[in-house]
């Protein structure tokens, strides 16, 4: 395991990159054309479309050279990726919200069968109340179907991490799909400044394609894919056992290969990302708060801002949501004495955010008793100001005195 | 020693039916066929036909070199089998090598019975059995102007007839009281007859030859009333025995011919015996007799081949039942079945003497067919012969089938087996 | 071929068809004698009006006792036509094959003073077309199985299917006949059900096989056939379906595979419902059928439940609209249409998605007798109650097996258990339908082709 930080120097001296002004739909497209897909199954859904539209336009423009699937719904563009992974093809799409929903039968499937297909989610809240605009309540509802779930910051995280998407999922000790979270509207439409690497540089950090060496649709090979397998008696259970064991295995796996891959990513093309989580100014902080995706921007500031006040505050980030990196936030927690998680989503069974119910059971494991709280913010595209982190900041830092409250703060309630 | 899974000896009806057989249940094991003749397989009925000249020594073979090789049989012509070692399982050949079996089949067929008559062995005669006989009979034919034939079964009869047709004046001399005996009855006898004289054969029934001696023409025959005859041609037919003289000093148990059960299986084990050597029961009774016709050897020779095959859809043998068939003159005889009437059953017979058309039909106590006999009367000798062997109750269709036994057994055989 | 050959062509007598006219035995005779008597003919018709018509004829056994019994070699069975032949110049006329045969198939010729025999008339045989009412035809699926006999069986031996179903038919056939370059996509339902994918970690089938979801077969289908495509690979993408995940759940990928005009072959082995899971109605399932999902009961407010009150659905139609490389329809008791579509639909699923439909019926779920499968899959086309077509763009749409009397639909309805409960009124609707549908398909097919 890599022991980088954020600050270790990068030795390497990358090539000059190219700079372009993009948003993160563009710059999602333009990692999935350095990345060589073979397929790319689209159908539209706002606020992906862009995506889409760019990824269309990238191959018909002869600049990327992928053979495109205009399916006719969400649910036959994983299906028809299936297949093509399955026949040794690298495969990409697109969805978000709705649409992830209508796709949710094969993609509960992909992660089974063991297939790397990468699939950006333009989080978008779910419905209903009707919406059309950012939030995390699709891919969190998703969450425990076993794809490796991570989440971007900035535009070109994503475009960085599209394309480490493909690494990561066709590494031999992971071979799971992946989702690159990017939050809808946010990052989709936010356009920023983005160095973009060289195709030669990527081919060169992609390595050789091998998609379907474990699992394969080949005459050249045959053999039945996914049997039904299980059952109560003879080699059923065993059998069934193997396979979800090995899923679980491939996921515990990522962790590891992901921070390989981002460090490895950073000798190449001198740009570090968190690969699991990120501690930002968390060093001689009593307490933290803790983030997910493009809000922990505003966090960062509001946490300069109350080091600048004198708050002993620092800062958690979670790039990769599932697996759940607890090891990582072990260390991290270790260094505080409370807690405050903010989610972009609901986790209707807990009353409070589903980063904040899967962060409670880290904490059980520190072996210590913090007191920890939830907030719910920026749903439905709303915005999570300073302010609002301001609020989230002072909330935490009262639990240092003051037993947690069990009910969340929905920091948008009167906005 | 020379070794093979299947030893086949003989290579006439019987015996190929049994490679026929043991091929379709065993494709591969070593499988060798040996016989006496020289020639490719033939059949003996054929022979009257090559006498006459209607068929070509050369067009009656019933398989060629071809058929053995594509079947991986090992042929082995002019071989005779001198003698019979199955207490070890080996077969001595004429030249007293071995061949080592696993499984043997006896269907070695039968040879003329010569008649102890004196002065036979100081004449020249003909038989008839194998091909070099036939050929030798049908060039002795052309020169006749007075034959002699001795015996009036199909083989004498046949012979005779082509003798009649080249233009000799011909005798046939026959021990019993009719023409044909064991095959036909009085009434179809007396058309076969009457055909015969017909065309100017002259015909000695209840007649037996005393003595021959050797004339100027060829041979002079002294019968028992003392009336001569004399032949410059001389046909031996008074019937046939099996070959079964290499069994001396074996413990294959046999009487007039080699005994088999009904899967034609001799006393002995990995030993097998079907066809005119063979003495298998009756579809009547089930004392053992000999039955040596053609539809037979075909019949017992396909199920001695599946059980040395060990062919698990062998069934076995209903027993013989008497079947021929003789064309005479452009005229038709067929017999199917027993002439014997069972008790409490019935014979009834048909016979228009304007045109000679002749049927008799045999029935038993519960209205089953037991024979049918026909002269120019047309039937169809498989369909009845199902009949008998199925035991088809004919209660119902009795009438209609004696008016018509051609249309009604193929009515019957169309509701019933087809 | 083994020690008999192969299949060969022959001459089917249907028994209830045949009314004792003779025209077969005068055709026959004028052919091989140039006579018109029909004593001579080597057809024979007998039997009565009462009792029922019977056939006398050379049956060209595999295992023919006339050529065992023949002594002078005369007789040969033919392993290039099947036909056993009679060698004039051989025969000594001595009777023997007619003593040897069990079913008067070899008979003395009186006009001849020779045994004659059905020679088939070197493949055309003279009284086929001359009966009058179909009782004889020619049947020439021979070429199939003899074809079919050496391709390599691709399914796996023994299967878990229901006594009396013809889908393993469909199955090895179809496997044997797109050969091993093929993936092969069976979703949820009774072809994986009988084994084809194999169970914890087995296959059952020696090509690459998948259990795609019952919602997406067409979709993974086309993934697959794309990769190959794309890298140059000769791969044959088959999906056989059951017509529940075909015309219900699966339909909207299915439509969207054939508007994309994916390279696919998609066989629906319709058998009216999801028998696979205890025979359920599905959208192919006819009205009034009884199904485990529309009961036969007493009904709420004594209005009986009588089965299915909707009509099925007309799914190969549908796809007709999809204007697809091909679709036909095809019925296992028509098996040289149906191989004769097989092949267009593989030449086509080359060019764009082929699309087969084969009614299959259930011995299970329609309830009636195992050995009856063919009988009442023949039923269905002579009534009309479906109908066997092919379609391609170029040529528009055209009958295949055109009923123009057919029988009325009871004589279908009758043959199985799961009409048993029907109305007369419920049997009038049927009817109505029939004709109806018929109608349709008509006017479809008298459209000029694009």
């Amino acid at each position: 395991m890599t022991t980088a930080t954020l600050e270790t120097p990068i030795q390497a001296k990358p090539a000059k990159q190219k700079v372009m002004l993009v948003e993160g739909n563009e710059a999602a497209a333009l990692g999935v054309a350095l990345a060589r897909p073979d397929m790319v199954a689209v159908y539209p859904i706002t606020p992906q479309s862009s995506l889409v539209e760019h990824v269309a336009k990238l191959i018909a423009d002869g600049k990327m050279d992928a053979d495109i699937v205009d399916a006719e719904g969400e649910h036959s563009v994983l299906s028809v990726l299936q297949g093509g992974a399955l026949a040794g093809a690298r495969t990409y799409t697109a969805t978000c919200g709705p649409g992830l929903a209508f796709m949710f039968e094969p993609y509960f499937r992909t992660s089974g069968m063991r297939l790397p297909i990468v699939m950006s989610i333009v989080t978008r809240d779910g419905i209903t109340p009707q919406s059309v605009w950012g939030g995390h309540q699709d891919a969190m509802t998703v969450r425990e179907v076993g794809w490796v779930q991570v989440y971007c910051e900035t535009v070109q995280e994503v475009l960085d991490t599209t394309i480490m998407a493909f690494k990561i999922a066709e590494h031999h000790d992971v071979m799971l799909p992946v989702n690159i979270c990017l939050d809808g509207n946010y990052l989709s439409y936010g356009t920023s400044r983005v160095e973009l690497p060289n195709q030669e540089d990527v081919d060169a950090f992609m390595g050789a394609k091998d998609v379907n060496w474990h699992v394969a649709l080949d005459p050249l090979r045959p053999m039945a894919v996914d049997p039904l397998t299980g059952g109560s008696g003879g080699k059923g259970p065993s059998t069934f056992v193997r396979y979800r064991k090995g899923q679980c295995k491939g996921m515990q796996n990522s962790l590891r290969v992901i921070e390989e891959i981002h460090e490895e990513w950073a000798q190449r093309f001198g740009r570090r990302f968190a690969p699991l989580v990120e501690e930002y100014r968390l060093d001689g902080a009593d307490y933290a708060i803790m983030t997910l995706g493009s809000m922990t921007g505003a966090a960062k500031d509001a946490i300069d801002e109350a080091r600048d006040a004198g708050r002993k505050v620092g800062l958690i980030k979670i790039k990769t949501f599932s697996p759940f990196p607890i090891d990582a936030l072990l260390k991290s927690f270790a260094k505080i004495q409370a807690l405050g998680v903010v989610d972009r989503s609901v986790g209707f069974r807990w009353n409070c955010g589903p980063m904040y119910q899967e962060t409670m059971g880290v904490l059980y494991r520190l072996g210590r008793h913090i007191p920890s709280m939830s907030f719910i913010g920026g749903l439905a595209g709303a915005d999570i100001t300073v302010g609002h982190f301001h609020r989230v900041i002072e909330a935490t830092e009262k639990l240092l005195s003051n037993p947690a409250p069990i009910e969340p703060v929905w920091l948008n309630e009167k906005d | 020693m020379e070794q093979t899974k299947y030893l086949v000896v003989g290579s006439s009806h019987a015996a190929l039916e049994a490679v026929t057989a043991i091929r379709m249940h065993d494709p591969d094991g070593s499988l060798t066929l040996l016989t006496r003749d020289p020639h490719l397989p033939y059949s003996p009925t054929v022979l009257p036909y090559v006498v006459s000249g209607r068929s070509a020594p050369d067009a009656i073979f019933l398989r060629d070199e071809k058929f053995f090789a594509r079947q991986k049989v090992q042929l082995k012509r002019g071989t005779a089998l001198k003698a019979l070692h199955a207490e070890r399982n080996a077969a001595e050949l004429a030249d007293g090598s071995e061949i080592a079996y696993e499984k043997i089949l006896l269907a070695t067929g039968a040879a003329p019975a010569i008649p102890p008559i004196p002065g036979l062995d100081q004449v020249s005669y003909h038989v008839l059995r194998t091909l070099d006989d036939a050929t030798k009979l049908n060039a002795a034919i052309k020169n006749s102007k007075q034959a002699v034939v001795l015996g009036a079964g199909l083989v004498g009869m046949h012979a005779a007839e082509n003798l009649v047709k080249a233009g000799a004046s011909v005798t046939i001399v026959e021990m019993a009281k009719q023409l044909t005996d064991g095959y036909f009855d009085a009434i179809a006898a007396g058309l076969i007859e009457k055909a015969f004289t017909d065309n100017g054969a002259r015909i000695l029934t209840g007649s037996r030859v005393v003595k021959l001696a050797p004339s100027s023409t060829g041979a002079t025959l002294t019968l028992e009333n003392g009336t001569t005859l004399e032949a410059d041609l001389l046909l031996v037919a008074t019937g046939v025995k099996p070959n079964m003289e290499y069994l001396a000093g074996s413990r294959v148990e046999h009487d007039r011919g080699i005994l088999v059960s009904d899967t034609m299986q001799t006393s002995v084990a990995n030993v097998w015996s079907a066809g005119d050597c063979a003495q298998a029961k009756g579809f009547y009774t089930d004392a053992k007799i000999m039955n040596a016709i053609l539809p037979d050897a075909t019949e017992q020779g396909r199920i001695a081949g599946m059980a040395m095959a060990e062919d698990p859809g062998l069934k076995k043998y209903p027993g013989g039942v008497p079947l021929n068939t003789y064309h005479f003159f452009g005229r038709h005889a067929i017999s199917v079945g027993s002439s014997k009437v069972p008790e409490g059953g019935e014979m009834v017979t048909r016979f228009d003497e304007a045109t000679g058309r002749y049927l008799k039909a045999i029935f038993s106590a519960d209205n089953r067919l037991t024979g049918i006999y026909g002269v120019n009367e047309f039937f169809d000798g498989g369909v009845m012969c199902q009949l008998i062997l199925r035991r088809i109750d004919l209660s119902p269709v009795k009438e209609r089938f004696l008016a018509n036994p051609l249309a009604v057994g193929r009515e019957l055989m169309s509701k019933t087996w087809r | 071929m083994g020690m008999f050959g192969g299949a060969y062509n022959t001459i089917a007598f249907d028994a209830n068809k045949c009314d004792g006219c003779g025209d077969c035995m005068t055709a026959c005779a004028t052919a091989k004698t140039g006579t018109v008597d029909q004593s001579r003919s080597r057809i024979q018709i007998v039997g009565s009006e009462a009792e029922g018509f019977e056939l006398a004829l050379c049956r060209q056994c595999a295992d023919p006792k006339c050529v065992t019994v023949c002594p002078a070699a005369a007789l040969t069975k033919n392993y290039a036509n099947g036909v056993i032949d009679w060698n004039a110049d051989k025969c000594v006329d001595c009777l023997l094959c007619t003593v040897g045969c069990a079913y008067a198939g070899i008979a003395l010729d009186a006009g001849t003073g020779h045994v004659a025999k059905c020679d088939t008339c070197d493949g055309a045989p003279a009284c086929v077309p001359a009966c009058p009412h179909d009782a004889l035809t020619y049947v020439t699926t021979s070429r199939i199985y003899n074809e079919v006999g050496d391709w390599e069986d691709l399914f796996a031996p023994g299967l878990a299917g229901c006594q009396g179903c013809n889908t393993e038919l469909l199955m090895r056939h179809t496997l044997r006949r797109v050969g091993p370059e093929t993936v092969l996509a069976t979703p949820p339902g009774c072809v994986p059900g009988m084994g084809s994918v194999g169970f914890n970690g087995t296959t059952g089938t020696k090509i690459p096989v998948f259990h795609p979801l019952l919602t997406n077969t067409a979709a993974m289908l086309a993934g697959v056939k794309r990769q190959y495509k794309r890298v140059g690979r000769d791969v044959t993408a088959l999906a056989i379906a059951g017509d529940g995940g075909a015309s219900d759940v699966g339909f909207q990928s299915l439509s969207g595979a054939a508007e994309r005009n994916e390279q696919i072959l998609f066989m629906v082995v319709d058998n009216e419902g999801y028998m696979n899971t205890g025979m359920q109605r599905s959208s192919c399932t006819p009205y009034g059928a009884w199904t485990s999902t529309t009961p036969i009961g007493k009904g709420p407010g004594n209005i009986p439940s009588q089965g299915k009150t909707q009509d099925a659905k007309n799914l190969p139609l549908i796809m007709v609209n999809h204007r697809c490389e091909y679709v036909a329809t095809a019925s296992t008791a028509y098996m040289e249409d149906l191989y004769d579509k097989l092949d267009k639909a593989i030449q086509a699923s080359k060019r764009g998605f082929a699309y087969l439909h084969v009614y299959s019926p259930c011995t299970t779920g329609w309830r009636f007798p195992t050995d009856q499968n063919m009988e009442v899959a023949r039923k269905a086309v002579e009534t009309n109650f479906v109908m066997l077509w092919e379609y391609n763009p170029t040529d528009g749409l055209h009958f295949t097996k055109p009923v123009d009397d057919p029988l009325p639909v009871t004589e279908y309805l009758k043959a199985m258990g799961r009409f048993r409960h029907l109305s007369p009124d419920q049997i009038s609707h049927i009817q109505g339908k029939v004709v109806e549908n018929l109608a349709f398909v008509k006017q479809m097919a008298h459209r000029e082709a694009v």
